[in-house]
């Protein structure tokens, strides 16, 4: 079964969280939207043993939210506690000023900042920028599939693409399955001799590296 | 029937309290209830919206700020009044190599403790030492970079700065160190020359504050050493003139 990776929107305006919504879809990824911090919550809660999203991209003004019982703050703080291999990106008109970007980091210590003056269609650019991505012989297709560029080869497992889309950080996965999971990439890296090979780090720690051979992009941190 | 469930006296700091069925037998703690009274957790369908117990307004709830979840990731730990530095810090670090942990002076003791082993790095500037993280710098070798006048407790290898551009260039090339081939790996470990991947924070903290060292107990730095002989890094950590262990040229391997 192909499982549609899911993606996080909390965006307290209605039209916009339709736009992303849509954006996503398109993508063919699964959009978890919530116009509150209480109701993004209520997802990660109750999909807690059944879905892991990829990203989650986080409003930090929620004035128009209809619920203000929590706070940006906290969905941040619960993602940063309980599902740190999800990258998030975190978006306010505010980010320049320190306070807010102090406050952001003390609830989320890897949270990506985006301003928002620079408008819709530059977040959109930029998560684009991050799902739509090749990694030396690898390229993320349709947000489900990691295909094997020279083969055109595919690996389904969301942890791969979770894997692809941080590279070239590190990610730490939550399971034994997930874990399991991401060594079966590794061995489908190596059977493919893909120039992307699989680093553990231990204690659950996983990252891609590419090996710089011809046609490969080299690693940035080579 | 229902039961009335308090979890201790409001001068603890535990004044939360539930509804809670006797049927369901709930380990009561102070993070369910608190979670709770937001509507979440093992007892969020008991403290519903606008019921007894439901927070309404509370945010930032400190126990549960993402910086003091513990990690074993790279860290910089900031410790400041204001989190001014901090963001300064993080727009100066490669966001692969380390974590920022923005910290205050009263939380700045439980954020080091959940850098694990220990902090890579601590900055700090203005502030006191807390007596936890004074140890965890007295013990441990910990980078320690500070801005401005040094408080008490600082260890004897803690460098001083009077700008903080001078400050973040010293972070800047901490983050690039490369002794002998030897680097920080992206987010924990040091990979040698050869590619092969060391895990140990200790090394870490040797190689990026090369060529300076730790005045710290020779004991602290043998696994490193035989770790590195292991791999023929050609290189070892030894105590220099100045009493601090740093990393040295080892002498060549020879085999009969």
């Amino acid at each position: 079964m192909r499982a549609n990776p899911e993606v996080l929107i909390l965006e307290d305006d209605a039209e916009t969280l339709d736009e992303l919504q849509g954006h996503f879809t398109r993508k063919r990824f699964h959009p978890l939207g919530a116009r509150s911090a209480a109701r993004a919550l209520s997802l990660l809660e109750h999909n807690r043993y059944s879905s892991r999203p990829v990203l989650a991209i986080i409003d930090w003004d929620l004035g128009k939210a209809p619920d203000r019982s929590a706070s940006s703050g906290d969905v941040l703080s619960r993602l940063a506690r309980e599902l740190r291999e999800c990258p998030v990106i975190v978006y306010s008109q505010n980010i320049d000023a320190f306070n807010v970007r102090s406050q952001i980091q003390r609830s989320h210590p890897r949270a990506l900042l985006h301003d928002k003056r620079d408008g819709d269609a530059s977040l959109l650019e930029r998560i684009d920028r991050m799902l739509d991505r090749t990694v030396g012989d690898l390229r993320i297709h349709d947000g489900t599939v990691v295909v094997h560029l020279p083969t055109l080869d595919q690996h389904h497992h969301r942890e791969a693409i979770r894997l692809v889309v941080h590279h070239p950080d590190i990610v730490t996965f939550h399971s034994d399955t997930a874990t399991k999971a991401v060594r079966r990439f590794g061995e489908w890296l190596h059977s493919h001799s893909s120039a992307v090979r699989l680093v553990s780090h231990g204690n659950r720690k996983y990252r891609l590296a590419v090996t710089a051979t011809e046609g490969a992009a080299p690693d940035p941190e080579a | 029937m229902s039961v009335r469930a308090v979890s201790g006296r409001a001068t603890d700091g535990y004044g939360v309290s539930v509804s809670a069925w006797l049927a369901h037998r709930t380990p009561v703690t102070t993070r369910t209830l608190a979670e709770a009274g937001r509507g979440h957790g093992l007892l969020r369908s008991l403290a519903r919206l606008g019921g007894e117990g439901y927070l309404v307004g509370v945010s930032d709830a400190p126990w549960m700020l993402g910086v003091r979840a513990p990690d074993r990731s790279r860290a910089i730990l900031v410790v400041t009044v204001d989190g001014e530095l901090a963001v300064a810090v993080r727009d100066a670090v490669p966001r692969r190599m380390a974590v920022i942990r923005d910290a205050r002076p009263d939380d700045a003791g439980e954020i080091a403790g959940a850098c694990l082993p220990w902090p890579w790095m601590v900055v700090g500037s203005d502030v006191s030492l807390t007596p936890v993280l004074a140890r965890i710098l007295r013990e441990r070798p910990v980078l320690t970079f500070w801005l401005g006048a040094a408080p008490d407790g600082l260890p004897g290898h803690a460098r001083l700065f009077d700008r903080p551009a001078a400050l973040l260039d010293a972070i800047r090339d901490a983050c690039e160190a490369n002794v002998g081939g030897m680097r920080l790996a992206p987010g924990s470990g040091v990979e040698l020359g050869d590619g092969t991947l060391l895990r140990g924070a200790t090394l870490e903290s040797l190689v990026a504050a090369y060529p300076d060292g730790f005045a710290l107990p020779a004991r602290n730095f043998r696994a490193v050493s035989e770790a590195l002989a292991r791999h023929n890094a050609g290189w070892t950590a030894q105590r220099d003139s100045s009493t601090r262990m740093m990393l040295v040229p080892s002498a060549p391997v020879t085999r009969r």
